[in-house]
Order: C-alpha cells, then sequence, then structure tokens
C-alpha cells in the first residue's frame, strides 16, 4: 500500500531505524512505555495486545501500560474493555501494566475496585472523551480513590480547547497525594501546568504526542516516555525523545528515569 | 539551517500536522511546501516522503498515519534546531 502511494518503502525503512537510533537508552535499561490504548475506539483507531507485542518487540520496548481505548460499552462503565485489557495481561503479563478506564460518571468506586480486584495498576481518565471535569466532585472522589490504592492516574491533558491548570490545581487541592501523569505533555495548557506540578513530586508528564519545546523545559525526573500507540507510533515517539535528550542535554541517569525508571517509581517499585 | 529556515519550517510543519491530523486536503500541499523549506536539513527527507505519500493515496488511512508520523519526526528535528541543538 505504501508503494502504490508513491513512497519509497526502503527510504521509509531507513527513516524508521534512524529514529529509533535517535535515542540512546543506557545498557540495563528497560524501556517502559506509559501510555498505550487496547481495543477499537469509537473513532476506528483499533489495536490488539498482539499488535503491540510485535511492536514493542520490533522498538525494543520492555513493557507498556496499556488501557482501553474508548469504548465504553453499553452500560458506560467501561467493564467489558476493562476486562479485555487485563485478558491482555494475563496473557503477556511480563509485557502488558494493565490500567482500567472508566467515565467518573458511571459507577466509578465499583469499576475502580472491580478492576484493581482483577490486577490493574493505575487508572486512565479523558476529560474531553468522557466529557467531564478533572476537578468536578465525581473526577475528585475517582482520583481519591485510586490514591487510596497507591494507583497513579493518567489523564489525557491534550488537545481540548479549555485551560487545564486551574481544573488541575482544583484537583490536587482536594487530593494533594495524587500520583499524576499528564499525557501529552500537558500541551493542552503546558506552561500553567509545568509550573503548577513544581509543587507536586508525583506530577509527571508523558511524551506522547507531546511538543519538543514543552519538554525540553521539564526537569527529566517529570518525565515518562510514552507513544499514544495506536495514535501515536513508536518510531516518532522515540525520536522525540532522543531530540528532547540532544537539545535538553540529558545524561544516562536521566534517560534511565524518562525511559522506564520514572514511571516505576510512579509505579511503586519494580515489579510493584 | 539559520534560525529562520528552521523556524520556516516548524510553521509549515505544525500547519501540515494539524491538516493531517484533521483529514483535511490542504494536508498536501503544505506538505510539499515544508519539504521544500526543509530540503537538505535532516527532516527535508522525511517530508518530502510524507509529500509522496499523501500525493499519491490522500484518502488511505495508513498512508495518513505513516505521513504524520514522518511529518512529526521532521517538525522535531525542526525544533531542535530552532532550540540549537546540533543535528
Amino acid at each position: 500500500m505504501l508503494a502504490s502511494a508513491g513512497a519509497d518503502v526502503a527510504a521509509l525503512a531507513e527513516i524508521e531505524e534512524w529514529a529509533r537510533r535517535s535515542v540512546v537508552v543506557p545498557p540495563g535499561t528497560e524501556v517502559v512505555d506509559a501510555h498505550v490504548h487496547l481495543g477499537v475506539d469509537r473513532d476506528g483507531h483499533a489495536l490488539s495486545a498482539a499488535d503491540l507485542i510485535a511492536d514493542m518487540d520490533a522498538n525494543g520496548i520492555g513493557r507498556a501500560v496499556a488501557f482501553p481505548a474508548d469504548e465504553p460499552g453499553s452500560g458506560g462503565d467501561f467493564r467489558d474493555a476493562n476486562g479485555r485489557v487485563i485478558e491482555a495481561w494475563a496473557a503477556h503479563p511480563d509485557r502488558i501494566i494493565p490500567f482500567c478506564r472508566i467515565d467518573p460518571a458511571v459507577g466509578a468506586t465499583a469499576a475502580i475496585d472491580e478492576a484493581h480486584a482483577a490486577g490493574a495498576r493505575g487508572l486512565k481518565l479523558h476529560p474531553v472523551a468522557q466529557r467531564f471535569a478533572p476537578e468536578g466532585e465525581e473526577c475528585v472522589a475517582a482520583v481519591r480513590r485510586a490514591t487510596d490504592l497507591r494507583w497513579p492516574v493518567l489523564f489525557h491533558a491534550g488537545f481540548g480547547a479549555r485551560a487545564l491548570a486551574p481544573a488541575f490545581a482544583a484537583l490536587l487541592e482536594w487530593v494533594p497525594d495524587a500520583r499524576v501523569i499528564l499525557a501529552h505533555g500537558g500541551r493542552g495548557d503546558h506552561r500553567a501546568l509545568a509550573a503548577l506540578a513544581a509543587a507536586y513530586p508525583d506530577v509527571l508528564f508523558d511524551t506522547s504526542i507531546a511538543a519538543l519545546p514543552d519538554l525540553v523545559m521539564l526537569p527529566p525526573e517529570r518525565i515518562v516516555f510514552g507513544t499514544d500507540r495506536p495514535y501515536g507510533d513508536h518510531a516518532q515517539a522515540l525520536h522525540l525523545v532522543g531530540a528532547a535528550a540532544r537539545v535538553a542535554g540529558w545524561d544516562a541517569t536521566a534517560m534511565r528515569g524518562v525511559m522506564g525508571g520514572n514511571l516505576m517509581r510512579l509505579l511503586g517499585g519494580e515489579g510493584a | 539551517m539559520s534560525g529562520a529556515d528552521a523556524l520556516r519550517v516548524v510553521t509549515l510543519a505544525a500547519q501540515a500536522e494539524m491538516a493531517l491530523v484533521r483529514r483535511d486536503s490542504v494536508a498536501a500541499p503544505l506538505l510539499a511546501q515544508a519539504a521544500r523549506a526543509a530540503d537538505g536539513t535532516p527532516g527535508g527527507p522525511l517530508l518530502a516522503q510524507a509529500a509522496a505519500m499523501v500525493r499519491g493515496e490522500p484518502d488511505r488511512e495508513a498512508i495518513r498515519q505513516a505521513a504524520l508520523s514522518l511529518c512529526r519526526m521532521a517538525l522535531q528535528e525542526a525544533q531542535a534546531e530552532a532550540l540549537g541543538a546540533q543535528p
């Protein structure tokens, strides 16, 4: 298909390899992807566990945090989609770190507790797709519950119109010990979010489809590698981190953190 | 690449990126313009490939996604240049 569209397939393969080589991962570092959607999204994007594992193998990714695509199901509670992520984890326990996804307005506490019992390790929230405010009462309750479980909460923090920093400031006032990952480098409101996060050591930013100028302004210990598969891809995601390291001058310690160590710390340590 | 050259590529590639995200037909001419602006730079071959693919099969989803990846990498290269990194 790519060839029929006029692409030079050999050149594309070289570009992909160049992108992979652009990030220098220190020896012994397990690369962990903080941001992967499994399943079939309402918008048509899809990724199976088998395809994810194949992509991870091809790109040197050790493990990936996976959560459902936007497929809440007829009940709106993501129960079936969360179950499929747990199944994927059961099939690939050394490769997938399962997070659950919920709608804070639809049985959130029960959904979180059910996912926790099944083995989930964190929570994904998408304020745009599920149309809720991060500082709203129901979301605060969900984040409080996740925090009680020592779960990280990964928020979509990308392309919506609304200013994000005031919303997260309010949320963090309610749950100051929340472990929060702001996806996409918080590009929806990066400067204000970065200023806010300075006061909360457990607020991190993922690199998935983030803006390079945003990433290079952050302390590297606040950054976690992510791809946003299937919306993003491994080559571009790896190239972004490589470019950021080049601009910001990250050393090997910083790279170990960005590529996996920071996320594992937030998850409570290796194997936690 | 001068700072002005880098910013020109950043501008065009960022516009092309969003056009690709929005599945807007303006993506094809924007990619062609960005490829010309980036000719001779690290991002040039990426944008040239993306422009060729979108020109050939603008409505194929796999093509759009591949072009988007190439466009984003070229944008990142130009941003790195603008921020002062050595290629």
